[in-house]
């Protein structure tokens, strides 16, 4: 096999890998007809944010870094599933056991009101899908975001949020707000630190010392983007069961996060 | 001719009745033609064997029945017949004359002379004069109202309104005293303004007519057709309406000439068209009745305009338009929605309801085993024990949606007052699909089974979450439920077009008298998606999904389907709950009449008849009419308030009806407000054309006869045989009449001419 030929059938290879690997993470496990055993139907499905990165060239997925690992993919699926089984034990949810994946990619995301999506820092969007999470969010679904930190994060995060929501102010959360008394009453919040805390002791990251619990909202004051910032809910969910872990910051994100999709399935 | 062989004119026998009047008994005369008859049969059996041989056959019994005939004839003669018959006795009578004067009798249609014309050239041309030969007249003319007048030329056709029915009753009332003899009504027939009797002539008027045995005698005037017409017949529209609603009316009208063209029919606020469309016209005479739907606009009072376009060549285009009051509130609706579990159904009917101003939703939400969340509610208090226990609790609502609850998750008292809510109380219940809904709730086997619209199914496996598309049923493609866009076969595409829905419920068959408005397409099955149902003073629904949401999210942005089916159908949960007082009025278009009565249904707390209230009505109209009127309780239905009050003036009129507790605390318990209108001189742009039928009937009810203008020359002779007023009988007795010679000559004639053919003379 000459070496052009070895080369052809390698890059062919590993499109093919890659494909697969897309198409088991955001392959349609939850909604529609299919009704083999695997295929767990359910009301809601949690639902993780799949983007692009700005971080051109690094693992990327059609040259735009889909799948670079610290991105969208941040304690996935661990923290997912922890969560969902505190959902499970504390509401009346029917929820499915597992994850979701979603992508801005087609119109599949609007059979998930509800997203999730982490180290939006990265996230980078064309402008069909700015427009398609614009109009997701306008016809009434969620989302929530969560672990990033720092000045720097949040402009970078608002330089995506400005290309799907341009005029929308965000605002700071109040404690009496209606999202954070869905189902607990959550009026003593604090900064809920990622897996770093046993390791350094600190609750921030970067310059993110303060926690910044925020919103953006529609037309009729109800939020559609909720915003964790200066904050890591993710690990927290994904730590609960690490004894070095504080408790008392894990119970906080289990509170906040069910009251975010409560609040998410009421508005 | 008929008087030269009879003798006596017609109504002597029309009306006479047939007296002997022989001191012999009538009997005698029955026995001696049957023993004549018979003789006479059997003498000529006897002499057939004898007899010439043409004569031994039928022959002989035609002479034996000509014979018979002669003899009885002669034997009737000798009992003296005669006809007795009542006449008015000369210048001790009246005859009223009573002239329509309303405005279609200004029509010219009686050979190009307007019908009030034609109808004073009849009465002087002859009439008038034949009939004051013999009697005294009174004359009247004939509107909305009966005036006398004393000369022929106060007749104008400037009234507004024509009540024959009326003017009737009130002359036989009026003339109680005078020996009125009969009434001859000249008039197009085209009452407008009936009272009790619809547009034909009421009971009572024909009793009393009846009591003194009045004759109305009728001319008519006016064609009874209009070739070149479209004329609104009717329109159907509730009274009220909330804001922005959509709202139907059914348009009726009939057209003459003008079969299979296109019309343009529409509804207007004042100057503004708010709905149009065209229609094709059906055939002469047909009634046809359009659909149209429009939005009610802004809250307040208004009146609506249904016309249809005057038509090129119309006769009559001031009957095209009908003008109907509509009340339009803002009103906010409480509707109470309990939902079983988080989920997205709920968000997003909230959030179809955040855009109707006229609904507030009022949730409790079971988030987790122990709690509810709740929202709508008005203060802490509400709904923080849970689902109402207490009737008065629970009756405030206007409607109630069930989500995906189980049946057991309420206490049997729960239930049962749930039952109560739509059948005593008449408010409306919505039961959605889900997964602890219907049958998969334990609904089927619960004790409120029979208030669903379907037979649920066995089982608890009813509920599914795959994909199903929808589309409308026949009854579904007419209901303002379901009506996304105006267009009724656009509006069907666009629901085959909808999105599917994440998820289905068998809900089972519909039962008897229950409505299938759309469908799902299951695979291959079909299963009933939205049921509606009457169920005792209320109603009940079944939408057997969780998953109309998608239709939100999966729709293009700014498609409204999801929210207007929403709206619509939570608007027509609520749109015929009775608050605790419920006002009607007997009409809400007075034609030309100002008498109205109000109603008001009063309810407590609890929705039981509220016998100690003290009810007042604020009537407001034009020219600063104010009044405030009490209404009296009804002797014969519990809680039931009236009273009586005229309009005075035409144009728009607000009655805001207020209860009062008359116990200790002398609480309100509740308002409502009603719109009505009286109309001067509408009604009689309408059925110009004249009504022969209803001359004809009521002449022939009275004893009276409809007369054509071109035949009148016997009506002052005719008249005159009238048992009312003073009145003699008149023996007129028949022996003598030229008739009854002719007939005795003719049948000895006969006789001898069928000798002479058959040869035996």
């Amino acid at each position: 096999m000459k070496l052009s030929q070895a080369a052809a059938v390698s890059v062919v290879l590993a499109i093919c890998c890659a494909g697969l690997r897309g198409y088991q993470r955001v392959a349609d496990f939850g909604f529609g007809n299919d009704d083999s055993p695997t295929n767990i139907k359910a009301e809601f499905y949690w639902s993780r944010l799949a983007f692009a990165t700005n971080m051109q060239g690094m693992n990327s997925f059609g040259g735009r870094g889909y799948w670079w690992r610290n991105a969208w993919s941040r304690d996935y699926p661990k923290a997912d599933r922890q969560f969902l089984i505190a959902m499970h034990r504390l509401t009346r949810i029917d929820g499915r056991p597992t994850e979701q994946v979603v992508t801005l990619d087609s119109d599949e995301i609007f059979n998930y009101p509800w997203i999730y999506a982490v180290q939006v820092q990265m996230w980078s969007f064309t402008d069909k899908e700015a427009q398609r999470l614009r109009e997701y969010l306008l016809k009434g679904g969620f989302l929530m975001v969560d672990d990033f930190h720092g000045t720097e994060d949040w402009e970078n995060f608002m330089n995506g949020m400005r290309q799907v929501l341009p005029d929308r102010p965000v605002e700071d959360l109040k404690s009496g707000d209606e999202i954070f008394h869905t189902l607990y009453d959550v009026d003593d919040k604090m900064q809920i630190p990622g897996e770093q805390w046993i390791r350094t002791g600190r609750t921030y990251e970067k310059d993110g010392y303060q926690p910044k619990w925020r919103a953006i909202r529609d037309d009729k004051g109800r939020i559609m983007v909720a915003i964790c910032h200066n904050m890591h809910l993710g690990d927290a969910w994904e730590w609960a069961d690490d004894p070095n872990y504080p408790e008392p910051f894990a119970s906080m994100a289990f509170r906040v996060g069910l009251d975010y999709i409560i609040y998410g399935m009421t508005h | 001719m008929f008087e030269l062989l009879f003798k006596y004119p017609g109504p002597v026998f029309s009306r006479g009745h047939f007296v002997l009047l022989s001191a012999w008994p009538a009997w005698l005369l029955a026995l001696l033609i049957t023993i004549a008859t018979v003789g006479l049969a059997v003498l000529t059996y006897r002499q057939i064997a004898d007899a010439a041989p043409k004569l031994r056959n039928w022959r002989v019994w035609v002479l034996w029945a000509m014979q018979s005939a002669f003899v009885a004839l002669v034997l009737l003669l000798l009992w003296q017949p005669a006809m007795m018959v009542a006449a008015l006795t000369s210048q001790q009578n009246i005859i009223a004359v009573v002239v329509d004067s309303s405005k279609s009798m200004a029509i010219a249609d009686e050979n190009g002379k307007t019908r009030e014309a034609a109808a004073l050239d009849v009465l002087q041309s002859g009439v008038l004069g034949g009939i004051q030969k013999r009697f005294q007249t009174r004359l009247y003319r004939l509107g909305g109202d009966l005036t006398k007048i004393e000369g022929l030329g106060e007749v104008q056709p400037t009234d507004g309104a024509t009540n024959i029915n009326g003017g009737l009753k009130k002359l036989a009332e009026d003339t109680a005293d005078l020996p009125v003899g009969a009434v001859l009504l000249l008039s197009d027939g085209s009452q407008n303004m009936a009272e009790a009797g619809g547009s034909g002539i009421a009971l009572e008027t024909l009793r009393a007519l009846g009591n003194r045995r009045l004759p109305v005698h009728t001319i008519g005037f006016g064609r009874t057709e209009i070739a070149h017409d479209v004329e609104m017949e009717g329109v159907s529209v509730a009274p009220s309406a909330v804001v922005n609603s959509r709202m139907q009316a059914a348009i009726s009208f009939v057209q003459h000439g003008y079969a299979g063209q296109t019309a343009k029919i529409a509804v207007r606020d004042g100057d503004k068209t708010i709905a149009a469309r065209e229609v094709k016209l059906a055939p002469n005479g047909a009634m046809q009745t359009e659909k149209m739907f429009f939005s009610a606009g802004e809250a307040g009072a208004r009146s609506l305009q249904f016309a249809i376009e005057p038509m090129a060549g119309e006769e009559n285009a001031n009957n095209n338009a009908m003008t109907r009051p509509v009340l339009v509130s803002d009103a906010k609706r409480r509707i109470l929605y309990i939902e079983g579990e988080p989920r997205w159904e709920f968000k997003f009917i909230r959030r179809a309801e955040d855009d109707d101003p006229t609904i507030q939703l009022v949730s409790m939400l079971r988030t987790s085993e122990n709690k509810i969340y709740r929202q709508g509610i008005k203060d802490p208090s509400e709904l923080a024990d849970g689902f109402p226990s207490r009737a008065e609790d629970l009756f405030g609502y206007a409607g109630i949606i069930v989500g995906s609850v189980d049946a057991d998750y309420f206490t049997p008292l729960q239930r049962e007052l749930l039952r109560e809510y739509a059948d005593r109380r008449g408010g409306g219940v919505l039961f959605l699909g889900g997964h602890t809904s219907l049958s998969d709730g334990g609904w089927g086997a619960s004790s409120v089974s029979e208030m669903f619209p379907t037979f649920l199914p066995a089982g608890r496996n009813t509920f599914h979450r795959n994909a199903a598309t929808v589309e409308l049923t026949p009854e579904g493609v007419d209901s303002a439920i379901a009506r996304l866009l105006d267009d009724p076969v656009k509006n069907a595409e666009r629901w085959k077009k909808l999105t599917y829905l994440a998820d289905y419920q068998d809900a089972g068959s519909p039962k008897p008298g229950a409505v299938v408005l759309a469908e799902m397409n299951v695979g291959k099955r079909k299963l009933p998606l939205l049921i509606t149902q009457r169920y005792g003073h209320g109603r009940t629904a079944i939408l057997a999904t969780g998953g109309t949401w998608r239709w939100q999210m999966s729709e293009p942005l700014g498609d409204r389907s999801h929210d207007l089916f929403w709206q619509q159908l939570l608007r027509w949960l609520v749109a015929d709950s009775p608050g605790p007082v419920t006002a009607s009025a007997s009409a809400h278009t007075l034609m030309d009449d100002g008498n109205i009565r109000l109603s008001a249904s009063v309810r407590d707390a609890q929705f039981q008849p509220a016998v100690n209230a003290h009810v007042t009505a604020h009537m407001m109209g034009p020219g600063g009419v104010d009044a405030l009127i009490d209404l009296q309780l009804s002797q014969d239905v519990a809680g039931e308030y009236s009273a009586a009050w005229t309009a005075e003036k035409p144009g728009g009129y607000l009655a805001e009806v207020v209860a009062q507790d008359t116990g200790g605390q002398k609480q309100e318990l509740g308002r409502d407000t009603l719109a009505f209108r009286r109309e001067d001189g509408v009604a009689e742009q309408f059925h110009t054309e004249q009504n022969r039928e209803l001359l004809q009937q009521l002449s022939a009810q009275t004893g009276g006869r409809y007369w054509k203008p071109e035949d009148v020359k016997d009506l002052p002779q005719n008249i005159s045989y009238s048992e009312a007023g003073v009145a003699v009988r008149t023996t007129n007795e028949l022996w003598n009449m030229p008739a009854v010679f002719l007939l005795l000559l003719g049948l000895l004639v006969a006789e001898w001419m069928l000798r002479r053919r058959w040869g035996i003379v």
